[in-house]
């Protein structure tokens, strides 16, 4: 199975997940998702994510300035964004237990 | 090797009909110079084609443009879509990577071939160079593509780049291609369309297998008394002594370039010769050879 088609449906719960553990700019949740594990999480998906998730109203914004590079735009959690992570974690959590009880029984 | 700019850019026009355009891009920018400080890798390499990043972000933000979906994509961007593809797998993308290693050596490559190519475009030259001027050329060659090819970022000098390559490749093949054409003996094999003669010499003091020559006419008669010479003005002779042949002195002083040569089986004299070739008759006096070139 492509891992890559499973990632899609839940990128936006791996994102909320991410920045649920602290704020993070546009690369940074890039990197911490790979480094958790999801390897072929694509640049592009997280950006666009990123930025869907801000238009939506769940994310907050601000800037951090960078002595190194590029002043870094941080995204962060508001109200909405928790509220979201911890309803998309139940739907997961409940089709993940499905899943795998699905499975178990074909076994 | 697209900069972060020409990047965003790219990915902008990529974009242009999409309704949300500014606000999805807001700080690509800057995202795409801080995945560029993290390796040398080109951006075109680590996160594919433009074009195909941008769709893969208007995928992601959901609202697709409205011609996106039913997009045909030309025979100019499958080779894009065929390598962003095979990024996704380890042996390609360390090929990928392994490549800008060979870019000094290509230059280097380029400059010598291209010093060269002017050399032989103005007469001189061959596949080296064979004395100071012509090795003075090519060390300015080399350094000139080594040169050029350290500022080959630019967009101008990208599409130079592209045009130089291609001379360069071609001319490097052609080289190649002449040195399979020659012979083991480091001879030329001259293959031209030459009008026909009515005589024809076939070079025969450098043939060994050649101790006779007859002559003929354009309309098949068989001439005696031809003298040969070659471009220079020299008498054209064989050596019938390595075949087991004499020239016939019986006429006087043998002409070694007057043919077809009386010649004799070495080792018969008188009544008992055997003539391998139809005896001319003694011709009565020698021309003197008027060369042309």
């Amino acid at each position: 199975m492509d891992g890559s088609q499973l990632l899609k449906g839940v990128l936006d719960l791996a994102v909320l997940a991410v920045l649920n553990e602290r704020d993070g700019y546009g690369y940074d949740v890039v990197r911490r998702l790979r480094e958790a594990g999801l390897e072929e999480v694509g640049d592009a998906s997280v950006y666009g994510t990123l930025r869907r998730l801000f238009k939506a109203g769940a994310l907050t914004s601000y800037v951090v300035a960078s002595d190194e590079g590029p002043h870094r735009k941080y995204y962060g959690l508001n109200e909405v964004g928790r509220e979201m992570y911890a309803t998309s974690t139940k739907t997961w959590t409940a089709f993940s237990d499905t899943m795998a009880s699905l499975l178990k029984e074909g076994q | 090797m697209m900069t972060p700019d020409q990047y965003a850019q790219a990915v902008r026009d990529a974009l242009a009909d999409h309704p949300d355009r500014e606000e999805l891009l807001e700080d690509l920018d800057d995202h795409l110079i801080e995945i560029a400080a993290e390796s040398d890798l080109p951006l075109e390499i680590r996160l594919g084609p433009p074009e195909l990043y941008a769709e893969e972000l208007a995928a992601a933000y959901g609202d697709r443009p409205r011609s996106r979906g039913e997009r045909r994509w030309g025979p100019r961007e499958w080779p894009r879509r065929a390598h962003a593809r095979l990024m996704g797998e380890e042996s390609y993308r360390s090929f990928v990577g392994f490549l800008p290693e060979l870019r000094p050596g290509w230059w280097v490559l380029r400059g010598y071939v291209l010093a060269m190519l002017l050399l032989a475009m103005s007469g001189n030259g061959g596949l080296v160079p064979g004395n100071l001027g012509e090795w003075a050329a090519v060390a300015f060659g080399v350094w000139a593509s080594v040169w050029f090819g350290r500022r080959a970022g630019r967009r101008w000098s990208a599409l130079l780049a592209v045009g130089v390559n291609l001379v360069a490749l071609l001319a490097l093949l052609a080289g190649m291609a002449t040195v399979e054409s020659r012979d083991w003996d480091g001879r030329m094999v001259a293959m031209a369309a030459a009008p026909q003669p009515e005589v024809w010499p076939d070079r025969a003091s450098a043939n060994d297998d050649v101790y006779n020559i007859r002559p003929y006419a354009k309309d098949g008669t068989p001439l005696r008394d031809v003298y040969l010479y070659d471009q220079d003005g020299n008498p054209l002779t064989t050596e019938p002594g390595r075949h087991g042949y004499r020239v016939d002195e019986s006429c006087g002083g043998p002409v070694l370039n007057r043919y077809p040569l009386p010649l004799v089986k070495d080792g018969f004299t008188g009544d008992e010769q055997t003539m391998p070739e139809p005896t001319p008759a003694c011709p009565s006096a020698t021309p003197s050879p008027t060369p042309t070139r």
